[in-house]
């Protein structure tokens, strides 16, 4: 599995940077190593960009760039995709609810 | 070392509060420059304490000495080949681990190395403790507590470059150490290096034997100055393979994961975390400014806020400054005698510093608001919400700030473009940005659709701003797939937590920004303005007596019943407009009107044109003095319009074309020398065809299908 697939929320551990050249060193640098666990605080639209955190700060990367990362799931990523889909903290949203998925992220 | 200036290097990375620390080391002794050859901005400054000058360069905020973008070249070019006493690199402690990556890097450049742990009253308060005196022990860095705003720990700082001096606190051999199979490489290789000791002279063996093994391509290009170059590379290119085998993937990441490895063994034993991380106020911030759907809205209403404070509020400056250059005009044309040493002090000169400095007021209040959000930490979130979109025409998120302040002037716009740390981005959003169209298009807009499209004049200004957008935005895509290649700028950024700004911070990024601009583009646009001036003026036309004669007779046989008055002013319009037309100006539209023909114009235009180079604002002035309406009234000017009407050339149509080829034709003398300043002769020069080809083949074509359609 790699970075960019990961819902909002979800926690990961990194198995490896797959992406050679120099973005791939770029991203061993800002701090993706084997091993380094990290969440997945929020994503944009349409596929925009992540905010990740991992080594106690947050970064923002491109999906195309999170493709390069694989990682491994930790904890079930898709419960906690579910429980942000509950947005303002209230029931499960059906109404505007909806479109306000991903303003609550719980850390 | 000389004893009387010791130079210190303040490195680190971004968002640590490098330049908070350096205002705080140094006070105002500073000066501002560029590093040779690049528009990265060069702070220097002094302290002196006791009998000692220290003498403080402010490097650019890096990631890593693995040279990426231009500020991290221009950091690693600077230490290895300046070599600074002392580096003193300042860290945020609140998130040490990721800081002490890049001071590892430092350590094994063979510079002595003080580690500033800075902002270490926010780590305080977060419950993170560092214990100063064993990171210094376990890594073989002293290390120093600093909070920037207060000035905290400055004074340690000093006595550890003192102590450095002198010979202690510093132990040249510590480096960290990368594992054995790693070691041993490096070893082999540091032996090698070694054997050449003039070259280790310049560059230490320990860092260019590790920057071997991470394939850093420029670390190749300078150990071909070794004697034995040949082997070395041969036997770093072998270990690499061997690493590579070994590990299972690039020797570089390898390397990379060491270093965290080792960083992060370090930081365990001596940082305790008594509190959870506590991320809630940005956090609950950014719930808001980051949402899925309100990023970009509030992007919008951010921009909106700033375009309007900027140009609503920098409009009493403006006018003030215009108010007094009017004076000053007013006074030198009563001192003077009428003729052309006259023209020249008032139009010519007073005329192009007022142009030059009308522009201050916008600078300061565009990049206070700018500085702001830079340093409350919001420009990494616009990028957020912006970068899917731009991505699709292949400009970064961070291009949409300098583009949207097009819409009020190009040159404080291409100025914002500074916030692009790649230079490609950075090159391709300049070229976009006189596509905006500025606030100085508008009245040409405005006259000409309100000529010819009385129904639809806002439809049609309306039109001629989104052909402009959509010629930027299509431009972008054709630059990227042509001269500036390549593959897409990665989007991999700091995300800052949200910060309390200093107000002197922000004042001292205003001061240099309006400077930097009153002194480089103000001597270029000084000089374009008296050139314009000097064409539209020389050489001097005077009526010959028979021609006034003959023109007083037949405007009194055509108005039996005109004043004097009526007859001086008729007189006096026709003498402006063939002044120009004599004029070099005049003389230049006429040449090139064989360029204009294929749009449907006449030389007229072409002059108007020309004269649009000083100001976009001149176009319409010139247009009124060339139809002989006067220049009063500008855009408002009812005259104008019906003399521009009564012109049989002009119809619908080509006031559309006209207005297309307004929109995209090289930008103001202003924009170019500020293009000039950012990015040199080429890309200036490049702008200017670009923007004509552009703009002639667009307006070419739309008279050509328009009057197929007709």
């Amino acid at each position: 599995m790699y970075l960019s697939d990961a819902p909002n929320g979800a926690s990961f551990r990194v198995i490896k940077v797959v992406l050679g050249k120099e973005v791939g060193k770029r991203l061993a640098d800002m701090g993706f190593t084997e091993g380094v666990e990290g969440v997945v605080i929020r994503g944009g639209v349409f596929r925009g960009p992540m905010q990740v955190r991992i080594r106690g700060y947050d970064l923002l990367i491109r999906r195309s760039e999170a493709a390069g990362i694989e990682v491994t799931p930790v904890g079930d990523w898709r419960p906690v995709a579910h429980h942000l889909g509950r947005p303002w903290g209230g029931r499960r949203g059906r109404g505007w609810g909806r479109f306000f998925h991903g303003l609550r992220v719980d850390v | 070392m000389s004893q009387s200036k010791i130079r210190v290097a303040l490195a680190g990375n971004p968002n640590a509060g490098k330049t908070t620390l350096f205002n705080a080391l140094t006070g105002a002794h500073q000066k501002v420059g560029n590093y040779p050859g690049v528009t990265v901005e060069k702070r220097e400054g002094n302290r002196i304490r006791g009998d000692r000058e220290y003498h403080f360069i402010d490097l650019p905020g890096i990631y890593s000495l693995t040279a990426y973008s231009i500020d991290e070249v221009v950091t690693r070019d600077f230490l290895l080949d300046e070599k600074p006493d002392v580096i003193v690199d300042v860290m945020d402690s609140t998130n040490l681990e990721r800081h002490l990556y890049l001071c590892l890097q430092f350590q094994e450049l063979g510079i002595p190395v003080i580690g500033a742990l800075n902002m270490s009253d926010e780590a305080e308060a977060k419950g993170i403790r560092i214990n100063d005196r064993a990171l210094e022990s376990v890594l073989g860095v002293p290390m120093v507590k600093t909070v920037g705003p207060k000035g905290t720990g400055v004074d340690g700082l000093l006595d550890k470059i003192d102590a450095i001096l002198v010979g202690e606190a510093y132990e040249p051999n510590r480096f960290i150490r990368y594992g054995d199979e790693i070691e041993s490489k490096l070893s082999i290789l540091q032996n090698l290096i070694q054997q050449d000791s003039s070259f280790c002279q310049c560059f230490p063996s320990r860092w260019l034997a590790v920057k071997l093994l991470e394939k850093d391509a420029n670390a190749y290009e300078r150990l071909r100055q070794h004697s034995n170059a040949g082997v070395i590379e041969g036997a770093a290119r072998e270990a690499v393979l061997w690493l590579e085998k070994h590990y299972g993937k690039d020797a570089e990441i390898v390397v990379s994961e060491q270093r965290y490895g080792y960083i992060h063994g370090a930081v365990k034993e001596v940082i305790q975390i008594v509190k959870k991380p506590d991320f809630s106020l940005t956090e609950s911030i950014d719930r808001v400014i980051m949402h899925p759907f309100f990023a970009l809205p509030i992007f919008v209403v951010v921009l909106w806020a700033i375009f309007q404070l900027t140009f609503v509020v920098g409009e009493y400056p403006m006018r003030w400054l215009e108010l007094f250059f009017n004076f000053l005009s007013i006074q030198f044309s009563s001192l003077l005698p009428a003729g052309i040493l006259r023209s020249l002090v008032v139009d010519g000169i007073i005329g192009g510093v007022g142009g030059v400095l009308s522009f201050v007021p916008l600078i300061i209040f565009l990049f206070f608001f700018l500085s702001l959000l830079e340093d409350v930490g919001y420009m990494s979130r616009a990028a957020f919400a912006t970068d899917k979109f731009l991505h699709a025409f292949g400009l970064h998120g961070q291009s949409i700030f300098p583009m949207m302040l097009g819409f009020g002037c190009s040159v404080p716009a291409i100025m914002a473009a500074r916030t692009l740390k790649s230079r490609r981005d950075r090159i391709l959003t300049i070229l976009i940005i006189p596509f905006m169209s500025c606030g100085a298009k508008l009245p040409v807009y405005v006259l000409l659709s309100s000529a010819f499209f009385p129904h639809h004049a806002a439809l049609m200004v309306m039109l001629v701003y989104a052909v402009g957008v959509v010629a930027g935005l299509l431009s972008a895509v054709l630059l990227r797939n042509t001269i500036l290649r390549g593959d897409p700028t990665p989007f991999v950024m700091e995300l800052p937590p949200y910060r309390m700004p200093t107000l002197q911070g922000i004042l001292w990024h205003v001061w240099e920004k309006s400077w930097s601009y009153v002194k480089k583009a103000g001597t270029v646009i000084l000089a374009a303005s008296l050139i314009v001036w000097f064409i539209t003026q020389v050489p001097v036309y005077t009526p010959l007596p028979q021609e006034l004669s003959t023109l007083t007779a037949s405007y009194k046989s055509a108005h039996p019943n005109a004043t004097e008055a009526e007859l001086a002013s008729y007189l006096d319009q026709v003498r402006a407009a063939a002044a120009v037309e004599y004029s070099f100006a005049g003389r230049l539209g006429k040449a090139v009107e064989p360029v204009f023909k294929p749009l449907g114009v006449d030389w007229h235009f072409a002059v108007a044109t020309i004269a649009g180079f000083a100001a976009k604002e001149l176009v319409v002035s010139t247009l009124g003095i060339l139809y002989r309406v006067g220049t009063e009234g500008g855009d408002k000017n009812e005259s104008l319009r019906d003399a521009l009407r009564s012109d049989p050339l002009f119809n619908p149509l080509v006031a559309l074309v006209m207005m297309l080829f307004i929109l995209a034709i090289p930008p103001c003398m202003a924009t170019l020398s500020t293009i000039k300043a950012e990015l040199g002769w080429g890309w200036m020069g490049f702008s200017f065809v670009f923007m004509l080809s552009f703009g002639w083949i667009l307006a070419f074509l739309v008279h050509l299908f328009g009057s197929l359609g007709f």
